[in-house]
């Protein structure tokens, strides 16, 4: 996910060579991007063992996919080949969407942040009480 | 005696339309043929930067509202300039790719404007230099631009009356057909031509990937 998120806010490049550039003055996005990735970790993982293992409800899961994915969205619309295709596609509703994810790209993104640190405390306070031994058994 | 009146009427209205049809287009006429670079034709881009018999050209296609080319412009192009362009190994042209939003045609046609009066770089360098992340939020709005102008000391009767009636919207047109003809899928899009081919590069790529395309072209 970082890798593909990288490529897509253009901090990686694969043609015409393999190449990582972070340009002086984005260092706060790439930041962001960081931290969105690293709190996707946890939580995802976190909330497919509480599902799959557990057979608990899905509604915490969507906290953690739906933070995951307004975070990589902000940053993947633009002027690059995303925000390109969303504008080719959708005309004048993609290039207003693509303008708000652009011009909102670093407070969307912290919204993502917090939503995935709600979704991870929760997560883990749901998992202190579901995976709680019973000591009278 | 209303029949010949007709006559003349039509024979009147033709002279007119023929008179009409046979003055110069809005189009500046110092546009050239000789403006093909590979298979992109850049005759109605910028004027060329640097020596424009330089054994490479770098086409680049981009939008005055797109973050990616300020940040090329910022931190890519000045060592670009340095070492290609003013030794003369190399010349540049920008042609506009103008589909970020409503005020991106606007802005590549006023330096056109500019270019009436053989300020072209100067206003595309100061557009850049003013760059503003936000999309559409009235940076380079008509107000903006015609600010931008009286900046540079631009005459603002010829600049304002240019701007208004967007007679350089056809040659912005034009140029983004040339990029979607082209493959140009992100701005900023770059076409290096040297004189055994042309390489593609997709976005605000580092001097080293342009250094290493054009020492292998040179």
């Amino acid at each position: 996910m970082l890798v593909g998120l990288l490529i897509l806010s253009e901090y990686i490049f694969l043609e015409p060579y393999v190449v990582g550039h972070i340009p002086s003055g984005t260092e706060l996005g790439f930041s962001l991007i960081l931290i969105i990735c690293m709190l996707s970790a946890l939580v995802i993982p976190m909330n497919i063992f509480r599902i799959h293992i557990l057979k608990s409800s899905k509604q915490k899961m969507s906290g953690g996919v739906f933070g995951t994915i307004v975070g990589a969205a902000a940053g993947a619309c633009s002027c690059g080949p995303v925000g390109f295709a969303v504008i080719s596609t959708f005309g004048s509703v993609g290039m207003t969407a693509t303008t708000f994810l652009t011009n909102y790209e670093s407070p969307i993104r912290i919204i993502a942040i917090v939503i995935l640190i709600v979704t991870y405390f929760t997560t883990v306070k749901s998992l202190k009480t579901e995976c709680r031994i019973d000591s009278k058994i | 005696m209303n029949k010949k009146g007709v006559i003349l009427g039509v024979i009147v209205i033709a002279i007119i339309g023929g008179i009409a049809a046979s003055l110069p287009s809005s189009e500046p006429e110092s546009l050239s043929n000789d403006r093909l670079r590979g298979t992109i034709s850049t005759e109605m881009g910028s004027p060329i930067l640097g020596d424009p018999s330089a054994p490479i050209t770098i086409v680049e296609f981009g939008d005055y509202q797109c973050h990616g080319c300020y940040n090329w412009f910022k931190n890519t192009k000045p060592a670009v300039l340095e070492e290609y362009i003013e030794t003369g190994k190399a010349n540049l042209i920008f042609v506009d790719f103008a589909f970020l939003g409503r005020d991106s045609p606007k802005a590549a046609q006023a330096t056109y404007c500019a270019d009436d009066q053989g300020m072209y770089w100067k206003y595309h360098d100061l557009l850049y230099s003013s760059h503003e992340p936000q999309i559409d939020n009235g940076w380079v709005n008509p107000e903006r631009l015609k600010a931008f102008a009286f900046s540079l000391d631009l005459d603002m009767d010829l600049f304002g009356s240019c701007l208004d009636s967007e007679k350089y919207s056809k040659r912005i047109q034009f140029n983004s057909q040339q990029a979607r003809e082209h493959g140009v899928r992100a701005t900023p899009g770059f076409f290096i031509i040297g004189p055994d081919g042309q390489q593609q590069i997709t976005g605000a790529q580092p001097f080293s990937v342009f250094k290493q395309i054009m020492d292998s072209m040179v």
